[in-house]
């Protein structure tokens, strides 16, 4: 609506420090994004980002944030569910706790679960003596790292959704014969599955980008452990900007890809709760 | 002498057209209400008024002037939100006092004023409250007084009593027609309420999907509904189609709905009337509702389900008895407008009673 | 009853694996750098936390956490009131771009402000005429660190505004109050809260920020290098105590932000149920 103004003044003044702080910080730089990809030449985009170890460099990024994130749903479900339905000592401390990845420096983060998980370290040399399994330097290692940043997301989107399900609905169920399982498959899932959706392609996305509590956990063993992220850091360390800048743009791919897949899916599953997108 | 007018008024919101070519005329010192249904458009009208919204096209006109492009805070306009929109954060004295502080009037002057309107609100001790330790009445007087305070010329409201229990409503209808006829400000409130209108307006302004379609004081709409949906949104009316089935009415041509009001209607027990004796027409009982003060019967006739009213004093009526049924009056539509039709027994000096 | 009773035996098992969970993931990795970061005893904590390099970087830190915070607070609250009290065309494109930051990795984040401020960029002779350096500089570590942070208060702010509706800002303009009247009386009580939650978000998540300050940090020590490059450069040089004492602060620090944001919550939900 063009000639709807509202009576509230500062409309020019809000819009003005907000474009101009966009532009600034988001707009020109995506801009020259844009320009310099433009100049790419198609052949040497495409040399770039299939060399294998690009193309494992995706994989090892895109399989370990995958692992991980399934993880977090299972467990930020189980957090979620303790949190909402549960009271037990130490409730409150859990819940201040699950914010620590979101609060705790990345490379901090990597350095401790670096060392906690080397073959002598703590947690490390429990798994290699007992089951000869390596966790630090290998992708393990990465699965490790991603698990710790995605732990806040599923659960911090599930749980708000949680406490609104009226509990009449699980009475309801329950009335009319319905065993825990099946209230809670029936019942209780369908009307927090929007959420884990959102909360596994958050962390999933997240987790793909990652690079902080990474690198220090990885090894960055080309064709092992190199992460995508970390691809295009030692082609901004050459100086090769057509190279970073060729593996980024497959990387924003796929994050478009992940985050509209998660658009589809909120509007599939709340079509069918209202009947309407 | 027209104060508030509004001429050709147009208004859009996106593709839904929500004032269609309005056009009123509202008194200096009246008590005005702009009654519909929800989705009418009334609020729009209300808040085109205030500045709140501007009209795609045509003129709002205050005291002579067109302020279409005067800020609502220079239209001299007192506003009460439906949920009062008193600051949540500020006392009632910090909230009646703020229009004040706004235009800059000494500190002593506002004291005089919020304290002249705390006793005109009956809320003297309230000043140091918060709105959420006010109860529902408290906050809609507080509201008001906000409003009134830099002394508007014009006072809106907007459903006024809509978030109020129905017990308080009542005695909130009465204090504010009081108090607005007390201080004769030119008053106009949305409402949706057939009710509240009549009983506190002096004049209504009906509305009904973007249009005016009638306006005029609660008697007239009542007796001279204009257009058939003042007719059946008036009332409680009921929608009759074989009207002329009855006994003593006619079919007019170009017309086929017909509404009758509980009031039009008399119900009597076999032989308990010897005025209607022959005029009467047989009906069925089918419900009984108590309503405390009179009893409201619902009986069958020409396979419509009539309403009428029966005194507690009366002998009692069952259900499912055989009763006689006289219609005073209809509401007739022709074509666009309606007729008042009377039975012919009334009026038809051959016709015995 | 039975719903209950089979309940029970659920919540130990699933509060048992979300402490063993937690304890593993979380705890572990704090307990374990508090430990290292004292093997040498208190004088060489001391010692590595008082390092010339140490406290510059974590000087270097500060200044872009505070540069980031006041320049997300002025735009939080601009595009927060933009969104919410206004109806205008663009409103969606604009709450994306607001977002996008966070959705993508620091590295790229980075990236792209090499590709606009380096040498390169057909900006760079401007800026260079004028001496500006952003790119290997302090300028370019706190750019990213806005970009990093860049929605976090705006976030916040939003739904509160939403819930709180436009009615009293509507009555406040029909009064005949200015825009500076109007945000400091009537709206700025309701959002205090949600701001002091995302400047405490945001400050936590600029003073920890790696990826993209890595790609824009030329590494410099004792002057590009802000407390985590500083910690990763003395990892690197296997000086682990020194990383463990430099990141030991840093734990404190996301200890305060996570107790402030129990504690911010605590009073907001308190105020928000006065004011039902």
């Amino acid at each position: 609506m063009n000639n709807r103004r509202s009576v509230i003044p500062g409309f020019g003044i809000s819009l003005g420090i907000t474009i101009t702080i966009l532009s600034i910080v988001v707009l020109i730089p995506l801009c020259s994004l844009v320009v310099f990809s433009a100049k790419l030449s198609l052949s040497e985009f495409v040399y770039t980002v299939t060399r294998p170890r690009i193309l494992s460099g995706y994989f090892v990024s895109i399989s370990t944030a995958f692992i991980a994130s399934v993880v977090n749903v299972v467990m930020g479900l189980i957090l979620a569910w303790i949190l909402v339905r549960y009271d037990f000592k130490g409730k409150r401390f859990i819940d201040g706790i699950i914010e620590l990845p979101f609060a705790l420096p990345t490379a901090v983060a990597g350095i401790s679960l670096t060392h906690l998980t080397t073959t002598n370290g703590w947690v490390g040399q429990i798994f290699y003596k007992l089951f000869g399994i390596k966790i630090a330097y290998t992708r393990i290692g990465i699965t490790v790292a991603l698990i710790f940043i995605g732990i806040p997301f599923v659960v911090r989107s599930v749980q708000p959704v949680l406490e609104k399900i009226d509990i009449q609905y699980e009475e309801a169920a329950f009335i009319l014969g319905a065993d825990s399982r099946t209230t809670f498959r029936k019942v209780i899932f369908p009307e927090i599955l929007p959420a884990i959706i959102s909360g596994f392609t958050l962390a999933f996305a997240r987790s793909i980008g990652e690079y902080g509590s990474v690198v220090f956990i990885a090894g960055n063993t080309p064709y092992e452990t190199e992460i995508a992220p970390l691809l295009i850091m030692s082609e901004l360390q050459e100086y090769d900007y057509s190279a970073a800048t060729s593996i980024a743009l497959v990387m924003l791919g796929i994050s478009v890809i992940i985050l509209s897949i998660n658009a589809v899916a909120q509007g599939i599953v709340s079509k069918r709760v209202n009947g309407k997108a | 002498m027209a104060y508030v007018e509004l001429h050709d008024i147009n208004k859009h919101f996106k593709k839904f057209h929500a004032s269609k070519d309005i056009n009123i005329s509202i008194e200096k010192g009246k008590l005005v209400a702009l009654l519909g249904p929800s989705g009418s458009g009334k609020t729009t009208i209300l808040r085109m008024i205030a500045g709140l919204e501007q009209p795609d096209s045509g003129e709002i006109i205050i005291d002579g002037k067109v302020v279409n492009n005067v800020p609502g805070s220079e239209r001299g306009i007192g506003f009460v939100f439906q949920n009062y929109a008193l600051f949540r954060y500020m006392t009632v004295y910090d909230n009646i006092a703020f229009g004040l502080r706004v235009k800059k009037v000494p500190e002593d002057k506002i004291k005089e004023r919020v304290t002249e309107l705390l006793t005109l609100i009956n809320c003297e001790g309230l000043e140091k409250r918060y709105p959420s330790q006010l109860s529902g009445g408290q906050k809609q007087r507080v509201a008001f007084a906000r409003a009134l305070a830099p002394n508007p010329q014009i006072l809106l409201l907007d459903e006024p009593f809509a978030a109020i229990d129905a017990k308080v409503r009542l005695e909130l209808r009465t204090w504010l027609r009081q108090m607005i006829t007390k201080l004769n400000i030119t008053s106009i409130f949305v409402t949706h309420d057939q009710d509240e209108a009549i009983e506190v307006a002096d004049e209504i302004i009906v509305t009904n999907q973007g249009k005016v379609e009638q306006s005029g004081s609660p008697q007239e709409l009542y007796k001279y509904p204009a257009t058939p949906f003042v007719a059946q949104f008036i009332g409680n009316s009921v929608e009759v189609n074989n009207y002329d089935e009855f006994k003593h009415f006619d079919r007019k041509a170009n017309s086929s709905v017909a509404y009758i009001r509980p009031e039009f209607v008399s119900v009597f027990k076999k032989g308990e009337s010897v005025q209607f004796a022959n005029s009467a027409e047989e009906a069925v009982v089918e419900d009984i509702i108590f309503r405390g003060s009179n009893i409201e019967i619902k009986a069958r006739i020409h396979g419509n389900l009539l309403s009428a009213i029966r005194s507690i004093n009366d002998n009692e009526i069952k259900v499912g008895e055989v009763v006689d049924l006289f219609i005073y009056r209809i509401y007739v539509v022709e074509d666009d407008h309606v007729i008042l039709a009377t039975n012919n027994s009334l009026v038809d000096e051959t016709i015995v009673i | 009853m039975e719903l209950r009773k089979e309940n029970k035996v659920l919540k130990y098992v699933l509060v048992t694996i979300s402490f063993i969970f937690l304890g593993v993931f979380l705890i572990l990795p704090l307990i374990y750098i508090v430990i290292t970061a004292l093997k040498d005893g208190i004088a060489g904590y001391v010692n590595a936390v008082s390092d010339e390099y140490a406290i510059k970087a974590a000087l270097l830190t500060i200044k872009a956490t505070v540069f980031a915070v006041i320049v997300n607070t002025i735009f939080g609250i601009s595009a927060a009131w933009l969104i919410t009290k206004y109806a205008f065309k663009g409103k969606k494109i604009l709450s994306t771009f607001i977002d996008l930051p966070v959705t993508v990795s620091p590295i790229i984040a980075g990236l792209i402000y090499v590709l606009t401020f380096g040498r390169q960029s057909s900006l760079y002779p401007i800026l260079d005429s004028y001496g500006i350096q952003i790119i290997f500089a302090v300028p370019g570590i706190v750019l990213a660190t806005i970009f990093v942070t860049f929605p976090f208060i705006s976030r916040e702010l939003i739904p509160v505004l939403t819930a709180q509706g436009s009615d009293e800002e509507e009555a406040a303009a029909l009064m005949g109050a200015g825009t500076a009247k109007i945000f400091r009386k009537v709206t700025f009580p309701h959002i205090k809260w949600a701001l002091l939650y995302g400047i405490v978000l945001c400050t936590a998540r600029a003073m920890g920020e790696f990826g993209a300050v890595s790609v824009l940090s030329g590494h410099l020590r004792g002057k590009t290098n802000t407390l985590p490059l500083y910690i990763e450069l003395l990892y690197q040089g296997y000086d682990f105590t020194g990383a463990f004492a430099a990141s030991s602060i840093l734990v404190v620090l996301a200890i305060v932000v996570l107790i402030l944001r129990l504690v911010i919550e605590k009073r907001g939900q308190k105020e928000l149920d006065l004011n039902k």
